[in-house]
């Protein structure tokens, strides 16, 4: 096993060179979970779950400080930091470093009046493409108040997707609370803006609805009731389902290629062989690329997503 | 591996994948609309600003030179009209030239012609004044001439009046036969 374990260390090592990746994670972890269940078994769950320590890379295992729950009511709320809010807090710290310097570099070549270059020029062509091309043109008119929330949200999600692709990071959004947070946000965003461009009357049509031109009279009047009962419910559990699919969709694509790459490394230690070691690297290399491509594409989705739904309410009926 | 992922997920975790944490969605929510103020008072604005700053100056500029091309445009036209008019202006001169040449050429050879008829009917005129006096000094010379030749041949004198009638008379005769 040692012998065995230092060549994979190397592998790992080679792919965590040629990618940011986590065979290198994966290998670090192996020897512990295989000694911990006793057989060639990879902890997926622990992997991707949150946990109250830090793995360092070559370093070791961090405890995070551990605080007393505290009780509202019923509720048990833990406010004690987690691995996954460790890193949240992470890719939070990196946007905000990110754009504010942008931006001053920004202000700094504006007043000069020059366009930005380099980094900076970077942030503003994606910035501005997140603007012009995904959150204006689905909200429609008007749409300019809502573009801080949805650029942070699009580059506070990438960031905290991209932090599981480096070695010793993990995603906060795969975990199901973070992406549940973020929709819970969107959905009151989504609701309240309804509530502000319709008016109370109009926003309530949102949730009870009736179509136009039903037939008038008694029967009518009959048809109108049914129908209300039977739409009503409907539009309610369309209302819910939009932010539940957004948590779910996000937390869903962040999670299985993580889970994918870890079964394809595990695959080498069921198996205990080269070929099907490098068999399994290679495939997790390309898991991993598509896991970078996701990365951004899930974070445009939910941008695009919730704008498309604050335009759709916009618009309701 | 379908056995050790299955013994994966049976293993008790006090936190798995599928369970919602208050407390880490108290702090999601915290941190990010943290983020969203931060974000809002120190970069978004500085960005965009920037950027519509810039779209608002290419906007200007576009316009500004949209408006120089019609103004260029316009001055074309004026100046295209201004040669077409000089050209034209020019033409008609030239034609005007052309036939006042001509007219001038033409009451000068009318003239010409004029004068010339003038001067040969004086010429005529004169010769005919010329040629009559001349006829008439020859017929009196020839008067006198016969006159003489008759008096020498009948040796007297003849000069009278009566004499002179005579040889007039006949010449008038002549006269029509010339």
């Amino acid at each position: 096993m040692t012998r065995f374990g230092r060549m994979w260390v190397m592998t790992g090592l080679l792919l965590g060179l040629a990618m940011p990746a986590g065979p290198a994670r994966a290998q670090e972890h192996a020897p512990a979970a295989a000694a911990q269940a006793g057989g060639h078994e990879i902890d997926i769950q622990h992997h991707i779950g949150d946990s109250h320590e830090i793995e360092i890379p070559f370093v070791g295992i961090y405890e995070l400080p551990r605080f007393a729950p505290i009780h509202v009511g019923g509720l048990v709320i833990d406010l004690s930091p987690t691995k996954h809010l460790v890193f949240m807090l992470l890719s939070a710290l990196i946007v905000a470093l990110v754009f504010v310097l942008s931006a001053r570099s920004i202000a700094g070549a504006q007043a000069r009046g020059r366009p930005a270059t380099g980094f900076a020029g970077a942030m503003e062509a994606t910035t501005l493409w997140i603007r012009q091309e995904v959150i204006l043109p689905t909200i429609g008119p008007h749409g300019d108040k809502f573009v801080p929330y949805l650029l942070t949200l699009f580059f506070f999600i990438l960031a905290m997707n991209l932090f599981g692709l480096v070695p010793g990071g993990a995603t906060a959004t795969g975990n199901i609370t973070v992406t549940a947070a973020l929709a819970i946000i969107a959905f009151l965003v989504i609701e309240v803006t309804g509530m502000r461009t319709l008016g109370p009357k109009g926003y309530l049509g949102t949730i009870f609805y009736r179509p136009h031109g039903l037939p008038g009279g008694p029967g009518g009047a009959v048809l109108k009731v049914v129908l209300l009962a039977v739409l009503t419910p409907i539009e309610l559990i369309g209302k819910l389902a939009k932010p539940f699919a957004l948590a779910v969709r996000l937390f869903a694509n962040m999670t299985s290629g993580h889970v994918l790459v870890l079964a394809l490394i595990g695959l080498t230690f069921l198996f205990q062989s080269y070929t099907v070691g490098l068999g399994a690297s290679v495939l997790a290399t390309g898991v991993l690329l598509l896991e970078l491509f996701v990365a951004f594409l899930q974070a445009y989705v939910f941008t695009l997503l919730t704008s498309v739904f604050i335009g759709l309410m916009r618009e309701a009926h | 591996m379908v056995h050790a992922l299955m013994l994966a997920l049976q293993e008790e975790h006090t936190s798995g994948p599928l369970t919602v944490e208050g407390g880490l969605m108290l702090w999601t929510v915290f941190i990010f609309i943290l983020l969203l103020l931060v974000l809002k008072r120190f970069a978004w604005p500085a960005i965009l600003g920037a950027v519509e700053a810039r779209e608002q100056a290419l906007e200007q500029q576009l316009a500004e030179a949209e408006r120089s091309r019609t103004e260029a445009a316009a001055l074309l036209a004026e100046h295209k009209r201004l040669v077409a008019d000089a050209k034209g202006q020019a033409h008609g001169i030239i034609v005007d030239a052309r036939q006042l040449a001509e007219k001038e050429r033409a009451a000068a050879m009318e003239k010409t012609k004029q004068e010339q008829q003038e001067f040969l009917a004086r010429a005529r005129r004169e010769i005919d004044v010329e040629r009559d006096r001349a006829i008439a000094d020859l017929r009196r010379e020839a008067v006198d001439l016969s006159l003489a030749a008759a008096s020498k041949l009948i040796g007297e004198r003849v000069g009278t009046d009566t004499d002179r009638k005579l040889v007039m008379d006949y010449l008038a005769t002549l006269d029509g036969g010339r």
